[in-house]
C-alpha cells in the first residue's frame, strides 16, 4: 500500500523514484507549483551542506524538499544529575547557551507584502467567500461572490490569484489547517468549474493563525470563516 | 502491545541515565511503578526556612519558595507546613538552621518522612556576583542526612539551582529525573507575527526564539532538547516545516513539498520524522527516515490525516482522521499497516499525544460546542474528560514524567498556556503576557 518515494541519494530504491503527477492529483499539482509535481529523487539530501546554508539557500533545498537532519537521538548522561552526596562538592551552574534570536530582514515584509495583495484584490473588486461552522461548502452568496471574481479573471487572464483558506478560533490549531484547505480548495474548484484556469489559482491555508478579528463572537467567528480571493504577487 | 512492555521499555531509558550517574538504589524500580499508579502515596516531605548566610534575604526566600513549587508539582512529595505541625525551628541565624538533631527529632515524631533545609548566600564582586547555595536532605526513616548539594553561579541562575534541587529530590526517591528543569516551548502573538518562545516550565524565564515577523507554528521538540521543529510560511504562498537549534539559534528548512506541511513529530530515538502533508492531494501522514531520507506513506485516504504521535516504544501512531466525517483518532504501526479507529464519542476528536508512559492518550474532544481535554487508553477502553467550562482548549503536551499535561485556552478571555494535573486537578496558569499564547510543547526530561 506505501508508495516509496525516495529522496535519498544512492539509495537502491532509486530507480522506484516516482513522479507524483497522477491524474487525481492533477489540481492539486496547480496549487503547490512545479517543485511539488518535480521528480523526488533528486538532489542531495543535504547531508553534506551546512544548516546555514540549508536556511538561506532556499532554492537548493527545494528542490528535493528535505533539508538536512541533525542526530537528534539521546546522548545518554547528558545534563544529568549527580545524585546527593554527604560532603558535597560544588556545581557551577551557567547560563544555557542562548543563540542570537533570528531576526532577519525578513520581519514584517511578508505583512506588507499581505497588504499590497489585499489593497490590490479590492481596489479589483474582488469579493470573499465565507463558510458555514465547520463547514467548506461554498454557499449561494458565495457562488454569486465567486461567479462575479471570475469574471474578473476571464477579463483579466495574465492576474494569477491565490485563495487563502481561514478557520475561525474554535478547534484545533492542527485540524484548522486542513479545514482551511479544504475551504480554499473548494473555492478554487468553483473558479475552475466557472472556467477560470487552473494553473492561474493556487491555494494556501493558514487554519486560524490570521484572524481578521479576535472577538469571541459569532459575528467574528463569521467574518474568519472565509476564503479570501488575492491578486498574487511575487512568487 | 502491554502497557507493562511499555512502561518497561521508559523504564530502560531511565536506567541508562540512572547508570551513567551511578546512584540509582536497588528497588527504586518498584518505587517508580508505584508512582504511577493512581493510589500512590506520595512522600511527606518539609521545606525548612532557607538560611541566609549572607548578603540577601531575598535570595533565600526566592530558593525556598521556588523549591517548595517544586516539591508540589513534582506530585511525587507532599508538601507539609512544618510550623503548621508544630515543628519548632531554632533560630535560624545561628548555627546550621534546621540541620539539628532536636529538629530531627520533632519530624520524625510528627510523621514526615524528608525534611529539606539548606543556606544561601549572595557575594557582590565588582560586575559579578556570586551566589552559592547549599541544600541537605534528612530522611526520617533511616534517621540520617542522607546528602547534600552545593551549587554556584550567578544570580541569573538562582531559580535553576532550586530547579536542579528538586530534581536531586525526585531522583533520589524514585529514581526518575524529575520535571523542575524542562521547559516549554509555544507561540505567541507579535503584533500580526506569531514567534516561537521558550519558557521554564513554571512560566518563567521566558526566552525568544525566532523574529521573522511572519508565522512560526506548533513546536515540537527534539528527543534531544537541543532542537525545535515546527510549522513555518517560507513566503506568504508556501508553508514548510523548520528546525531551529536552541543553543544557537541556527534555523533552516526540513521539509518543502508545497501543500500543507504540518504537525512534525520526531520519533522517540529521533531517526524518524512523522509530518502531515497535502503535497500529494489531500493531507496525509507521512514516516520519513532522517538518515537515509528515504519517506514512505503512511496513510492513503481522500480525506484529511494529520497529527500523528508516536507511541513511547516507537512502535504505533495515534492520529486524527476526518474520513468518517468529523476528525476522529485512529492508531497505526509506524509502518501505516493495522489502522483500527480509537474514538467513537463525539463528533470531534483532534490534537493526540500519546503519554510517555504509554498508557494515555490526550486529545481535544469536544462536546457541547465546547473544546476540551479529554484522555482515553490506547485500547479505547478508559476514557475520561479532564477540563469543562468556556473556552477553546487546545494542545495538550505531556510532561516527560506523565503526570501534568499543559494546554492553551481562551478559558480567561485571550489564549493563554496553563498546566494541570493528569487527573484533571490543581490547573495553573503559565502566561500572564501578550494577547495570545497557544501550542505549548513539553521538553522531554533534562
Amino acid at each position: 500500500m506505501d508508495k516509496m518515494a525516495n529522496l535519498g541519494k544512492g539509495e537502491r530504491h532509486m530507480n522506484k523514484t516516482i513522479w507524483t503527477c497522477g491524474s487525481v492529483l492533477a489540481m492539486s499539482i496547480v496549487l503547490i507549483g512545479i517543485p511539488g509535481c518535480s521528480k523526488k529523487s533528486v538532489q542531495t539530501g543535504g547531508d553534506s551542506q551546512s544548516t546555514q546554508g540549508a536556511a538561506k539557500g532556499g532554492a537548493d533545498s527545494s528542490k528535493s524538499g528535505v533539508g538536512s537532519f541533525p542526530d537528534t537521538g539521546v546522548q545518554p548522561g547528558s545534563g544529568g544529575l549527580r545524585g546527593l552526596d554527604k560532603n558535597p562538592s560544588e556545581e557551577r551552574l551557567g547560563s544555557a547557551a542562548q543563540g542570537k534570536m533570528d531576526s532577519s530582514s525578513n520581519a514584517g515584509r511578508q505583512m506588507e507584502e499581505i497588504r499590497a495583495e489585499q489593497a490590490a484584490s479590492a481596489a479589483a473588486g474582488l469579493r470573499d467567500v465565507f463558510f458555514g461552522y465547520d463547514s467548506w461548502v461554498i454557499s449561494e452568496e458565495g457562488r454569486q461572490s465567486l461567479s462575479h471574481d471570475a469574471e474578473w479573471m476571464k477579463s483579466n487572464p495574465n492576474a494569477l490569484i491565490k485563495v487563502e483558506g481561514h478557520c475561525d478560533e474554535r478547534g484545533t490549531v492542527a485540524y484548522n489547517f486542513v479545514l482551511g484547505e479544504k475551504r480554499a480548495k473548494a473555492a478554487r474548484n468553483y473558479l475552475v468549474e466557472l472556467g477560470v484556469a487552473a494553473n492561474r489559482l493556487s491555494v494556501v491555508s493558514y487554519g486560524k493563525e490570521r484572524p481578521s478579528c479576535n472577538e469571541h463572537a459569532e459575528s467574528c467567528y463569521q467574518q474568519n470563516r472565509r476564503g479570501r480571493i488575492l491578486i498574487k504577487s511575487g512568487k | 502491545m502491554t502497557q507493562v512492555k511499555l512502561i518497561g521499555a521508559w523504564f530502560g531509558g531511565l536506567l541508562l541515565t540512572a547508570a551513567a550517574v551511578g546512584t540509582l538504589e536497588s528497588g527504586a524500580a518498584d518505587v517508580f511503578l508505584e508512582a504511577t499508579r493512581p493510589d500512590f502515596q506520595k512522600i511527606s516531605l518539609g521545606v525548612a526556612e532557607i538560611l541566609n548566610t549572607g548578603g540577601s534575604d531575598w535570595l533565600a526566600g526566592r530558593i525556598e519558595e521556588v523549591l517548595k513549587h517544586d516539591v508540589r508539582r513534582s506530585l511525587v512529595f507532599e508538601l507539609v507546613d512544618l510550623p503548621g505541625l508544630g515543628i519548632q525551628m531554632p533560630d535560624v541565624r545561628n548555627g546550621k538552621g534546621a540541620g539539628s538533631k532536636a529538629v530531627f527529632k520533632q519530624v520524625a515524631e510528627k510523621g514526615v518522612s524528608v525534611l529539606v533545609w539548606g543556606t544561601a548566600s549572595w557575594k557582590a564582586a565588582g560586575d559579578q556576583s556570586e551566589v552559592n547555595v547549599e541544600g541537605f536532605v534528612y530522611d526520617s526513616g533511616s534517621d540520617e542526612v542522607v546528602g547534600g548539594k552545593r551549587y554556584a553561579g550567578s544570580p541569573s541562575v538562582v531559580r535553576q539551582m532550586a530547579h536542579r534541587f528538586a530534581d536531586e529530590l525526585v531522583f533520589r526517591y524514585t529514581g526518575e529525573p524529575g520535571i523542575a528543569r524542562t521547559k516549554i516551548a509555544y507561540v505567541a502573538q507579535q503584533g500580526t507575527a506569531r514567534e516561537l518562545f521558550v519558557m521554564d516550565y513554571d512560566g518563567y524565564d521566558t526566552r525568544q526564539l525566532t523574529a521573522d515577523g511572519f508565522l512560526n507554528l506548533m513546536p515540537q521538540w527534539s528527543p534531544d532538547r537541543r532542537f525545535l521543529i515546527f510549522t513555518a510560511y517560507r513566503n506568504r504562498n508556501t508553508q514548510d516545516i523548520d528546525m531551529i537549534e536552541l543553543a544557537t539559534g541556527k534555523r533552516w528548512t526540513v521539509i518543502s513539498f508545497g501543500g500543507l506541511n504540518i504537525t512534525p513529530a520526531l520519533s522517540p530515538d529521533g531517526i524518524f520524522l512523522a509530518f502531515a502533508s497535502s503535497y500529494e492531494g489531500n493531507s496525509e501522514i507521512y514516516r520519513l527516515d532522517t538518515r537515509t531520507k528515504a519517506i514512505q506513506r503512511l496513510t492513503v485516504n481522500p480525506s484529511g490525516d494529520l497529527s500523528p504521535s508516536w507511541s513511547p516504544n516507537g512502535r504505533e501512531l495515534v492520529f486524527v482522521s476526518d474520513r468518517g466525517g468529523g476528525p476522529q483518532l485512529f492508531l497505526m504501526s509506524s509502518d501505516g499497516s493495522n489502522v483500527r479507529r480509537l474514538t467513537f464519542e463525539g463528533d470531534y476528536n483532534a490534537a493526540p499525544v500519546w503519554s510517555p508512559r504509554g498508557n494515555w492518550i490526550a486529545y481535544v474532544c469536544r462536546t457541547h460546542r465546547e473544546y476540551k481535554l479529554c484522555i482515553i487508553s490506547p485500547d479505547g477502553q478508559k476514557r475520561t474528560q479532564l477540563t469543562t467550562g468556556p473556552g477553546v482548549d487546545d494542545s495538550p503536551s505531556w510532561s516527560p514524567d506523565g503526570r501534568h499535561l499543559a494546554f492553551s485556552s481562551t478559558a480567561d478571555g485571550k489564549s493563554h498556556i496553563y498546566m494541570i494535573d493528569a487527573d484533571g486537578k490543581d490547573r495553573e496558569r503559565l502566561t500572564f503576557q501578550g494577547t495570545h499564547n497557544s501550542a505549548p510543547s513539553w521538553s522531554p526530561a533534562w
